[in-house]
């Protein structure tokens, strides 16, 4: 090809269903603006001008740029007849999916450097190493959630992971800190290496590494072999074992979670809250697009195969909630104690995709309900509105004690004893967020959790497991509530001891409104139910 | 312009007081904090002309008998709240000629209430959380009569009670009005669970809480009477027993007299004019289940008259001036089911049961929320004295006072062509009718005789109070100081505007059969042929009044020493009279004593019991920590090592379900 058809291809080269270069640069904007205000924070102190307009706004203008023009994708989706497309020759997808996760962790970096300029965690020194990281995490946050490819998916894993490893050292003074950082990358390159040596093997046998090839080529590799018992069908399923290594470090399934409590508490809470939500959700995002596009239309083998991935989904599910919920019991350290209350999410999510798979795999073999084609994207509407409202509640307890810490420079739960007395509004907001991660209504947190158990139930059709599931899910709910309303009680019944560090803030100041705004959110997702799970519903139906 | 009134005209008229009540919630207890009840009455002036409005709207063709075909209801689904699976909660605004007739009633109430209580509560160190909480009921108030299925309604039903709690015991750090307060909570939270217990049972049965769907088509509910012919009987019960608990009738009617701790507009709107009646509201509501189920109806009846009865005769000898008033609102409730009941003492007559039943609320409404704004106003004059013991003669000391609690008494009483005569004495011919015909006269004879002796009651105990309060040597109580002061015009207009209402309201719209023809358009009730005017009724009830007006004036004026004489000679009946038949004492000593026992026996059980398992469960997870501690105890190379041993685990299972499969 000589340079004027290159030429041509880059301006208007549209294979099908393929976008020229120069438009995947268009819908690629949100993470150039926010490469764009990386380079600017960079350059900015390179000249000293973060003397005079402090870095943050940089981060700032950037984050929320990028959130509008995602906004402004989604809004055309919405209104043209835009179909969905390949970008950047089929490494990554643009679809309502994408475009919610991406808007999704655009607002949700709006709202941390908010969290941080508040709190005012990285000093003015730090601040653009600080911000550029964040920002760059992010662009690999919403790479992960646009993969298409498998190369794209290791690119974006790793981009999001490297710099969560800085960012959880960033305390530099801190040897907790330190270590912290360090066992963080170690096991992530851990679980790295598995993962890619996964990769390679699938991309091997199947010989393809886009998604949307993946359910085909294996639907013709079980054909052309002697079905489970051949070696080509087991690398696959090793690989695909591999791979999953890889989501259950990012997303800290037991038994590869040892990372999160270590990490959660060397590190800032901040970064602490920034990683439970922003990281998991990129994860979810990925994970969902692989296991959709490896379960294909359901036919044949692959029915097995989404079958068999969904129940083993399942059984890591209950596992990961029921360690979690168990640990998180006996902590004194409150973002320990959070980091195993990720722990436990992130299983009460992965029922979510493990109905997901286990209702798709009787797609077109059985029709038992007449809505039997709403059930799949009726899961990942359960997931989707459970990663938001899991956003502004675990943010939220983050922020709180990220505020209190910069108070009484503790971070110990004993240390929380009758803070309802000096500082109500962050006692509520704690109360508001806690209740909600139990999943108490009529807190956003209750419809998460019903939207998916609902989901759990339908698949109970399918499978027996999945009852199992459903009642691991319950009782853990149950399990959970001890150590979320310890929290509540230590901060709204047991009274102050005199000899506590006394905190004090004001309800009209910015730290104040900010929790409550957050909490707020919180209280409105569970009575304004409607409008978010209709967006997060026309989200899920771009998979299917 | 038309059009956009008329698809909207539903949710404007509750969002009007919701948006004063965030108002003064948020910017009210700031700001203007003496300017609290503006919001308010401007958003009452806005939902009272949208209501009149709403009253065109549903039935457009006129008023008259004949159109009755043309007669439906307005439905505008607001917002749909929860949608999961089959689960569909839609927030659906249902309006008909009874809601709109239900929504002017309440609105113009609470806006002259509102406009009363303005000055009323003037200086109160709580002047915007009485009107944020005054606000917030009448969009309560008016949800439930707007609702559209019968969640939402139950949803508001609560929420009115809600209100009412905050509003009985609005000054909080008296001990009374806390009691009252949570008395009234309680005991409504009975009659609550009737209500849930019959929405849940409609739910089993029909499969469906909409309004529309449930009564304008009487085939749904004829086939399921084919399937199941007993079932409506019990929901029938079990909703009237939510009646029972928020109209305060006999078991529950204890709660309301002691609810008068509340500020006097309080009274007047919630526990006089509205949010009471919303129980009579809701059996005329479910008339088509209601005529389905005749021994409900009868037990309606009866309930009725034995509540008239009981607070009447309680009435009769009470000394607290709003508490006469209070056991005359129960007494009136009575009335009104007595009416609901009659229907079932024949096919023709539900429609007029009921139609007489609203009538009255109506008329009730008005003459009542001026009675007991009077008495606010004698309070306001006295010193917040209200023991008609301490104080007489007040006629030329409070001027407009005394002639609008006149107004509203002979009202009460039922003297001939005020509006208290119409609405009584409908219902007293709708008994009549009743007591004639069917298999059940003999019983609707002694609901009309139990009605009558009540009605004579009614008028004595009136002026009883009227007499005591306003006639006879003029005394003040210290408190009020040397020159008790009259109504200011803020509260003089509202007494003056109600005082005519409770005049001249039934004879406008008794007479004409306008209120009654209108009524007949509410899609659902059952059709009926005109309902004679039963002159014999009229003459009896007027004598009545005349009589017992007649005898009040005998003992409390002319001659008062007859009471004193009757005191001692029939002091037993007087003191069962006076302790309101110890109704309340045999409540405290057979239910809430045993009750007591019940909770001492569920607290052992909580503590030593539940507590303890709930501490073995509780020593899971530390048991659990002390065995993964040595797991995660920091070193990176464990955590490998675990992490290798958990991958290995993985492999080793996928290929023994591999190697199984085929």
């Amino acid at each position: 090809m000589d340079f004027e058809a290159l030429f041509k291809q880059f301006l208007s080269g549209d294979v099908a269903q393929q976008a020229s270069i120069l438009r995947s640069l268009t819908i690629f904007l949100p993470e150039l603006v926010l490469s764009c205000s990386i380079v600017l924070m960079l350059v900015a102190r390179l000249v000293s001008l973060d003397r005079i307009i402090p870095t943050h706004w940089f981060a700032l203008l950037g984050g929320m740029a990028s959130f509008v023009i995602v906004l402004f994708q989604f809004w055309e989706f919405g209104n043209s007849q835009t179909v969905p497309v390949e970008v950047f020759t089929g490494l990554a997808i643009h679809d309502e999916f994408s475009i919610f996760f991406r808007g999704f962790l655009t607002f949700f970096l709006v709202f941390v450097i908010a969290l941080t300029v508040l709190t005012g965690i990285p000093d003015d020194e730090d601040a653009p190493d600080f911000y550029s990281l964040l920002c760059g995490a992010v662009i690999g946050m919403m790479l992960m959630s646009s993969a298409n490819h498998l190369l794209m998916l290791f690119i974006g894993i790793e981009m999001a992971s490297v710099p969560s490893y800085a960012m959880t050292g960033f305390l530099k003074g801190k040897r907790r800190s330190s270590e912290a950082a360090l066992k963080f990358v170690v096991y992530g390159a851990g679980a790295a290496g598995v993962m890619l040596f996964g990769i390679s093997l699938l991309t091997g046998i199947l010989g393809t590494a886009q998604f949307s090839e993946l359910a085909p080529r294996f639907q013709a590799v079980f054909a052309s072999h002697a079905g489970m018992q051949d070696p080509a069908t087991r690398c696959v399923a090793l690989a695909l074992l591999m791979i999953a290594v890889g989501f259950a470090f990012k997303l800290s399934l037991v038994p590869f979670h040892f990372w999160c409590p270590d990490a959660f508490h060397g590190a800032p809470a901040e970064v602490g809250g920034f990683l439970s939500v922003g990281s998991k959700a990129a994860a979810f995002a990925l994970l969902v697009r692989l296991t959709t596009s490896l379960a294909g239309d359901g036919s044949g083998a692959l029915s097995q195969l989404s079958l068999s991935c969904g129940l083993g989904l399942g059984l890591i599910a209950i596992v990961t909630t029921t360690f979690g919920n168990l640990a998180a019991y006996s902590q004194q350290n409150i973002k320990r104690m959070l980091a195993y209350s990720t722990i436990a999410h992130a299983g009460y999510m992965l029922m979510a995709v493990s109905a997901l798979l286990v209702l798709q795999s009787v797609q077109t073999d059985l029709v038992f309900q007449g809505n039997h084609q709403e059930n799949g994207p009726r899961a990942m509407e359960g997931l989707l509105y459970y990663l938001c409202v899991y956003l502004f509640m675990n943010l939220g307890a983050f922020a709180i004690v990220a505020l209190i810490r910069n108070q009484t420079y503790s971070e110990e739960i004993d240390d929380y004893k009758g803070l309802a007395q000096q500082v109500p509004v962050l006692a509520i907001c704690m109360a508001i967020c806690m209740f909600s991660l139990v999943g108490i209504p009529p807190l956003g947190g209750f419809y998460g959790k019903a939207f998916i158990f609902a989901s759990v139930y339908e698949a109970t059709n399918v499978h027996w497991f999945m009852w199992v599931v459903l009642a691991a899910g319950g009782l853990n709910t149950v399990i959970s509530l001890f150590y979320y309303l310890r929290v509540a009680k230590t901060m709204c019944m047991d009274t102050r001891p005199a000899d506590a560090v006394p905190v004090s803030m004001a309800a009209s100041s910015s730290p104040a409104l900010y929790v409550m705004l957050v909490s707020g959110m919180v209280v409105f997702l569970g009575i304004i139910i409607d409008p978010l799970s209709k967006v997060a519903l026309h989200a899920a139906h771009a998979l299917f | 312009m038309t059009n956009w009134l008329n698809e909207n005209i539903l949710w404007l008229i509750p969002a009007a007081p919701l948006l004063a009540c965030l108002w003064i919630v948020l910017v009210g207890q700031v700001i203007g904090r003496k300017y609290a009840h503006r919001p308010l009455v401007l958003g009452l002036a806005v939902s009272l002309a949208a209501s009149l409005y709403l009253l065109t709207v549903v039935v457009p063709h006129g008023f008259g008998h004949d159109e009755h075909e043309s007669s439906h209801s307005v439905m505008t689904t607001v917002y749909q709240w929860i949608k999961i699976g089959t689960i569909d909660v839609p927030v659906t605004l249902r309006a008909d000629a009874m809601s709109a007739l239900m929504l002017t009633m309440v609105t113009s109430v609470s806006l002259l209430v509102a406009i009363f209580a303005s000055s009323y509560m003037k200086g109160d160190p709580g002047y915007p959380r009485f009107f944020a909480a005054m606000s917030l009921f009448v969009f309560s108030m008016c949800m439930l009569v707007l609702a559209g299925n019968f969640l939402l309604l139950f949803v508001f039903w609560e929420a009115v009670g809600l209100c009412s709690y905050l509003l009985i015991g609005f000054w909080f750090h008296k001990p009374s009005a806390a009691a009252a307060a949570k008395k009234a909570f309680v005991v409504n939270r009975i009659g609550d669970f009737g209500l849930i217990l019959g929405i849940f049972l409609i739910w089993q049965t029909f499969g469906t809480l909409d309004f529309a769907a449930l009564f304008e088509s009487p085939k749904l509910i004829d086939g399921i009477l084919a399937g199941q012919p007993d079932i409506l009987h019990w929901i029938c019960i079990l909703l009237f027993i939510g009646a029972v608990g928020k109209s305060a009738q006999f078991p529950l009617q204890v709660w309301l007299p002691d609810a008068m701790e509340g500020p006097t507009p309080v009274s007047a709107l919630i526990h006089a004019a509205t949010m009471v009646t919303a129980g009579v509201y809701l059996v005329a509501r479910c008339t088509p289940f209601f005529v389905h189920a005749p021994y409900v109806q009868m037990t309606v009846a009866g309930i009725g008259a034995a509540t008239a009865l009981i607070a009447a005769i309680t009435a009769l000898t009470q000394y607290d001036l709003k508490r006469v008033l209070a056991y005359s609102t129960v007494s009136q409730l009575g009335y009104m089911f007595m009416s609901l009941g009659a229907a079932g003492g024949g096919e023709g007559l539900a429609l007029h049961a009921v139609t007489f039943a609203m009538f009255h609320m109506f008329t009730h409404a008005f003459f009542k929320a001026v009675l007991f704004l009077s008495a606010g106003s004698v309070m306001h004059a006295m010193g917040d004295v209200i023991d008609m013991r301490r104080f007489s003669g007040l006629r030329k000391a409070l001027p407009i006072t005394h002639w609008t609690f006149l107004a509203g008494a002979l009202a009460l009483a039922g003297v001939p062509l005020l509006s208290g005569f119409w609405s009584k004495d409908e219902i007293l011919a709708v008994l009549a009718a009743a007591s004639r015909e069917g298999e059940h006269a003999g019983f609707y004879g002694i609901i009309l005789a139990i009605a009558l002796l009540t009605s004579l009651m009614t008028a004595f105990y009136t002026f009883r109070a009227y007499f005591m309060t306003f006639w006879g040597e003029e005394k003040f109580p210290e408190e009020a100081g040397h020159h008790p002061h009259d109504a200011p015009p803020a509260m003089a207009v509202p007494l003056a505007i109600l005082a005519v209402a409770a005049l001249g309201i039934g004879l406008m719209t008794g007479p004409t059969h306008l209120y009654g023809h209108y009524l007949h358009h509410t899609p659902g009730l059952p059709h009926a042929d005109e309902f004679p005017i039963d002159w014999l009724m009229m003459g009896i009830s007027s004598i009545l009044a005349a009589v017992g007006i007649g005898t009040a004036y005998q003992l409390y004026v002319v001659s008062p020493k007859i009471v004193e004489n009757l005191q001692r000679r029939l002091s037993l009946a007087y003191q069962a009279s006076q302790n309101g038949l110890y109704i309340d004492w045999f409540g405290y000593k057979f239910i809430a004593a045993p009750l007591r026992g019940l909770a001492a026996i569920c607290e052992f059980v909580d503590r030593w019991v539940i507590d303890a398992l709930v501490d073995c469960v509780g020593f899971i997870p530390g048991l659990f920590g002390s065995i993964i501690r040595p797991i995660q105890n920091g070193m990176v190379q464990n955590y490998a090592a675990v992490m290798m041993l958990g991958l290995v685990v993985c492999l080793i299972s996928v290929l023994r379900v591999l190697v199984e499969t085929h």
